[in-house]
């Protein structure tokens, strides 16, 4: 009770304090000082109309790259934690007729969706992660009507790791183009789509990075999923 | 029923899943369409083996010309549904009669067994509990007929018209 007391008071102080600090920015007002900057240029100078996936994935590349580790060590972590020699699916209860027809029904179409979102992250909201963790959604259904499903583990993980490496190379095609990594290099050497802001072969190199990005985390995800659902069986 | 060839479930579900990307990007800019193909080309070939058994059957006109005319009769059913149900909320004596009985369809098809249970799930005061074998266990709010076929005749008979010719 006393320390049910003292949590809710130190909570309290510390709203306060939060609110102190912001009460001081106003709302609704013109504050941007780079913000600015992206807006007026994002078109001309990496191809998207969308300009948060421009800033994520052009103006700061790097912070994407480091959240694409962190996913991966995320994945490796679960894996590593994870590890038996034997390990199967322990789940009894199928599901009914109903449940598993249309999961079937519905698995073409989610991955359909997700490559849509992926492919489409420089013109509408999205882009990589959210695409990759729909097509994730879908193996989760299947893993989740199927006592028995399981996804192609080889398959999987060497795809995971081709597309990991594909951002890697893609970023060092644009040190060798224009000098530093991940320059976009479809953009501003190759001009690929300069004519058509707005259609979808446009956006300098967003939408194969994407692509890259969407499968990796779709197939990171998906292996989580496959590492968290499994036990051990004895002999 | 037997199984369709590879090359058939392969075409099927690329139709099916480029139809669905029209929809999507609700545009046919050729470089739209280009990469919906290539997409599409993919996920079929991923998974053309789970989506369908029948293939290009599916496609038949007297079946899609069911499929059509089925849409706004169920839509007609579903409408009656809602004001069936409003109606009974709104009653100052809830006039109810809740109770699970269990009917028996002639569809063996599973595509079309998950159709039917939703068709039930969606109209008038029924819910699907569970679907085993050609059994189906539904929860009826104003039980009019407790016997199997009776049952079946109030709940199951008016979509198995349709759904036997679209999906058997």
């Amino acid at each position: 009770m006393l320390k049910r007391a003292l949590a809710i008071v130190v909570i309290l102080i510390i709203g306060y304090w939060l609110a102190q600090g912001l009460s001081q920015v106003p709302f609704g007002q013109d504050k941007m000082l780079v913000g600015k900057y992206y807006l007026e240029h994002v078109k001309e100078q990496t191809g998207a109309v969308n300009a948060v996936t421009a800033v994520v994935v052009n103006y700061r590349g790097f912070d994407t790259l480091g959240e694409v580790t962190v996913l991966f060590i995320a994945s490796t972590g679960v894996g590593a934690l994870l590890w038996r020699k034997k390990r199967k699916r322990t789940a009894k209860t199928e599901g009914s007729v109903v449940l598993t027809t249309g999961s079937k029904l519905l698995f073409p179409f989610i991955m359909l969706f997700g490559m849509y979102i992926f492919i489409h992250g420089h013109l509408t909201p999205g882009g990589g992660f959210p695409g990759g963790a729909t097509i994730a959604t879908a193996f989760l259904l299947m893993y989740m009507a199927f006592t028995i499903y399981e996804i192609p583990h080889k398959g999987f993980e060497v795809t995971e790791g081709f597309a990991g490496m594909g951002y890697v190379v893609v970023g060092l095609i644009g040190l060798a183009i224009g000098g530093y990594f991940l320059f976009d290099w479809i953009w501003q050497t190759w001009h690929l789509g300069t004519s058509n802001i707005g259609r979808l072969f446009s956006g300098g190199f967003i939408p194969v990075i994407y692509t890259i990005i969407g499968i990796k985390v779709g197939t990171e995800l998906s292996g989580i999923i496959d590492n968290m659902l499994k036990e051990e069986v004895k002999e | 029923m037997t199984e369709a060839s590879r090359v058939s479930k392969y075409l099927y579900t690329f139709i099916v899943l480029f139809v669905i990307w029209l929809f999507l990007t609700a545009s046919l800019d050729p470089q739209e369409l280009l990469i919906g193909a290539i997409f599409s080309a993919i996920v079929a070939l991923l998974t053309y083996d789970i989506f369908t058994t029948r293939g290009l059957a599916n496609l038949h006109p007297r079946r899609v010309a069911y499929f059509i005319a089925y849409i706004p009769y169920f839509l007609w059913a579903m409408i009656l549904a809602n004001l069936d149900v409003a109606y009974r909320v709104l009653h100052p004596k809830r006039p109810i009669n809740p109770g699970i009985v269990e009917c028996r369809t002639e569809l063996k098809n599973n595509v079309g067994k998950l159709a039917l249970a939703n068709s039930i799930t969606l109209t008038p005061g029924t819910i699907t509990l569970d679907v085993d074998g050609d059994k189906y266990f539904i929860h009826w709010i104003d039980v009019k007929d407790a016997s199997v076929e009776g049952a079946s005749e109030n709940i199951t008979k008016p979509f198995e018209k349709f759904l036997k010719v679209i999906f058997e």
